[in-house]
């Protein structure tokens, strides 16, 4: 994430430079204010996922042990944490033994700070892939997970676990697998002489229907708790337990499908004039929709990947940003880097001590139980206080 | 020349009807010959125009050449094909059968965005988001000019003032499309796909819902676009009265089949509205075109 962050920000330093227009839409008040917003909120949000746990630690030394220059100033204790040990090996030809870093600092950098990076880059994906989605199918109430994506990444994901369970290591990448399967499939039954935005929608609802109901039968053949538990955690979403192994697997994916997708808003934004506009305009819409779909998929296939089917996220986050920023696509994917992993994040906290705080119990429940909660009501909120929803 | 009756089907009338039409055109292009050269010419061979859902063809046959550097109205009752055939002419429906030449090349096989960028069309409804400027709007216009990564240019920028100024919508660029009155939208959009910058404008029902000033105003920019830029306008227009004000050449469908074409003092004809609107009505020519005043609809069969 921080590549990204540092591009937009030297982007909109260079313009103020230059003068050009280039990068000025960035300097949008209203954009800045929304970024500065969500980035304050996943300091906060991150700083308390650091600080809590069971080696406790106070804030301020969280804070400290984050912006430890032991770890921030040795690229190699960073690239070991970024791409592996053994990848940092090969790139800086290092073979001694890495310094030693205080306590603190090492519980911090290595079990905690993955948690949140993956908080932030699941955010992203889903912010994004929802944004795109929206604009694709024309409906601001479609999410990452309407072309049945979120169906076939949890068959797979419950195949895996009680039919195939000797393939249960690579069940993320199976997982990421049988979404995008399934958004071919929606794809294809969608096609008749081209597709549309409704035909799109009605694929979707008819693939997820079917294999719900088979990934709900297949929770009988379960024979285990065990296995069950891990299949709810898979299909409602949960960062528990992640480490820098899943920052490593998402984090080039997203990259990719951030970058595609702020390339493509200027085509996001033609979609919102109609598809006989955009096509009198000589856009190829059928490949344009594809493709835009494509990427949209990859973002939720890369967040699937790493935390399972956390819904709600995608939905409301591109609503958020709308809301916030007005409905040029340049804004609102920008504006979803920073919204994303800020409601993720917060949620995130949420799912780690909401049952402390409530019950006193120390346990911890899936964060797309968090996110769904929060979103339910944002919704009524939404229906309440505007007259047409729907139709973007 | 009056009314010919065509029917598509046979393809000996077919030839006959195509046949006057094309000295008419002939006779008109010299006219204009001077300042016509830049103008683009569209020319429909015997298109045949279906939707997947409907049992026969809606535009069965038709024969159509734009002239070049004038406007070309089409008429016709609801449902006689006219946005069908409209649709055909900018390659938005895939013919059955048929050809259109866009200055003697199918535009069927062109590349899209090569297409935009010579042939704009404005079709009759239109949406947007609500929270997007004018500006916002008509830049869009550009898109068929824009490589994929490629930013906007000067030569974008001054296609959009331009646009903007001969839409007449200059003190509307920075409000919000969905803050605008029906007359106003319709102004922006046109000036959106003016600002495609293209030799060759289509357009479907452009005045359609619009009150007096905003029908007047959209005729205007037709008209000088006409007279300053040499851009061939084809316009599905509902209104005959100002079809027949409008125009340089008028083409009558009914049916899916063009029944009359020619000037407008030839086609607008009492004859004409019996047959292809079915009302009875006087036609009186006066210096501002035809005037139409219909008596009242006929009941009977018209074939």
């Amino acid at each position: 994430m921080s590549g990204e962050r540092s591009a937009v920000g030297g982007g909109a330093s260079t313009s103020r430079s230059a003068g050009t227009d280039r990068f000025g839409w960035l300097l949008d008040p209203k954009l800045v204010s929304v970024a500065a917003a969500s980035l304050a909120v996943v300091v906060v949000a991150g700083l308390v996922q650091v600080s809590f746990g069971a080696y406790s630690m106070t804030i301020g030394e969280a804070w400290r042990a984050v912006l430890d220059p032991a770890v921030l100033l040795d690229p190699r204790w960073l690239l070991n944490f970024l791409v592996g040990e053994e990848l940092m090996r090969a790139i800086t030809g290092f073979r001694g033994e890495l310094p030693e870093l205080s306590h603190s600092t090492l519980i911090v950098w290595d079990i905690r700070l993955p948690r949140v990076l993956v908080g932030v880059i699941v955010g992203t994906n889903l912010g994004v892939s929802g944004a795109i989605f929206q604009a694709v199918t024309r409906n601001e109430l479609a999410s990452p997970f309407i072309l049945g994506v979120s169906s076939g990444a949890g068959l797979t994901i419950l195949l895996t676990l009680v039919v195939f369970g000797s393939l249960s290591a690579f069940l993320p990448l199976i997982a990421a697998l049988g979404g995008s399967v399934a958004f071919l499939i929606v794809y294809a039954i969608a096609w008749k002489n081209g597709t549309s935005p409704v035909r799109l929608v009605l694929a979707g609802v008819i693939v997820g229907t079917v294999f719900g109901s088979l990934q709900t039968a297949l929770f009988f053949f379960a024979d285990d708790i065990g296995v069950v538990q891990s299949a709810i955690q898979w299909t409602t979403g949960s960062l528990t337990g992640t480490d820098w192994a899943q920052v490593r697997l998402a984090l080039p994916w997203t990259v990719v499908a951030v970058l595609l997708s702020i390339a493509g808003s200027r085509q996001l934004n033609l979609l919102l004039l109609g598809e006989q506009t955009a096509k009198s305009l000589g856009m190829s819409i059928e490949r344009v929709r594809f493709a835009l779909s494509g990427v949209a998929v990859l973002a939720a296939a890369a967040s699937i990947a790493v935390a399972g089917i956390v819904s709600f996220v995608g939905l409301i986050v591109p609503h958020v940003v709308r809301n916030l920023v007005g409905s040029d696509y340049k804004r609102v994917i920008v504006g979803c880097l920073f919204v994303g992993p800020a409601l993720m994040l917060a949620a995130d906290v949420g799912a780690r001590l909401g049952m402390s705080v409530l019950t006193g119990a120390d346990a911890q429940i899936p964060v797309g139980i968090v996110t769904g909660l929060v979103g339910g009501p944002y919704f009524l909120y939404l229906m309440r206080r505007r007259q047409n929803m729907g139709e973007l | 020349m009056s009314i010919e009756h065509t029917n598509a089907a046979d393809p000996d009338e077919l030839s006959d009807a195509n046949a006057p039409s094309r000295t008419t055109g002939e006779r008109a292009t010299g006219e204009r010959a001077a300042d016509a050269t830049d103008a683009s010419d569209l020319d429909a061979e015997g298109l045949v125009l279906d939707y997947p859902t409907a049992p026969e063809p809606v535009i069965d046959g038709a024969s159509l050449a734009a002239e070049p550097g004038a406007v070309t109205a089409l008429v016709g009752p609801n449902g006689s094909g006219k946005s069908t055939l409209l649709k055909g002419l900018a390659n938005q429906l895939a013919p059955e059968d048929g050809s259109v030449l866009l200055d003697g090349r199918d535009v069927h096989s062109m590349d899209t965005k090569a297409l935009a960028r010579k042939l704009g069309l404005l079709s009759q409804e239109s949406t947007s988001p609500d929270s997007i400027t004018v500006e916002e709007l008509v830049h869009h216009g550009r898109y068929p000019h824009r490589g994929f990564f490629e930013r906007t240019t000067e030569e974008d920028a001054r296609a959009v003032d331009r646009a903007i100024e001969l839409a007449g919508c200059g003190h509307l660029r920075d409000r919000e499309v969905g803050s605008l009155s029906g007359g106003q939208k319709q102004l922006a959009w046109i000036a959106m796909v003016l600002a495609q910058d293209t030799d060759m404008l289509l357009l479907d029902e452009p005045t359609t819902f619009l009150d007096l000033h905003h029908q007047m105003e959209v005729m205007e920019i037709i008209e000088t676009l006409r007279d300053e830029s040499d851009v061939t306008v084809v316009v599905v227009l509902h209104d005959i009265e100002q079809a027949a004000r409008l125009a340089d050449r008028m083409v009558a469908l009914t049916d899916g089949e063009i029944r009359a074409r020619g000037a407008p003092e030839a086609v607008v004809t009492e004859e004409l509205l019996a047959d292809v609107f079915r009302v009875d009505a006087d036609v009186a020519q006066t210096e501002n075109g035809p005037r139409v005043t219909p008596l009242r609809a006929r009941h009977e069969k018209s074939e």
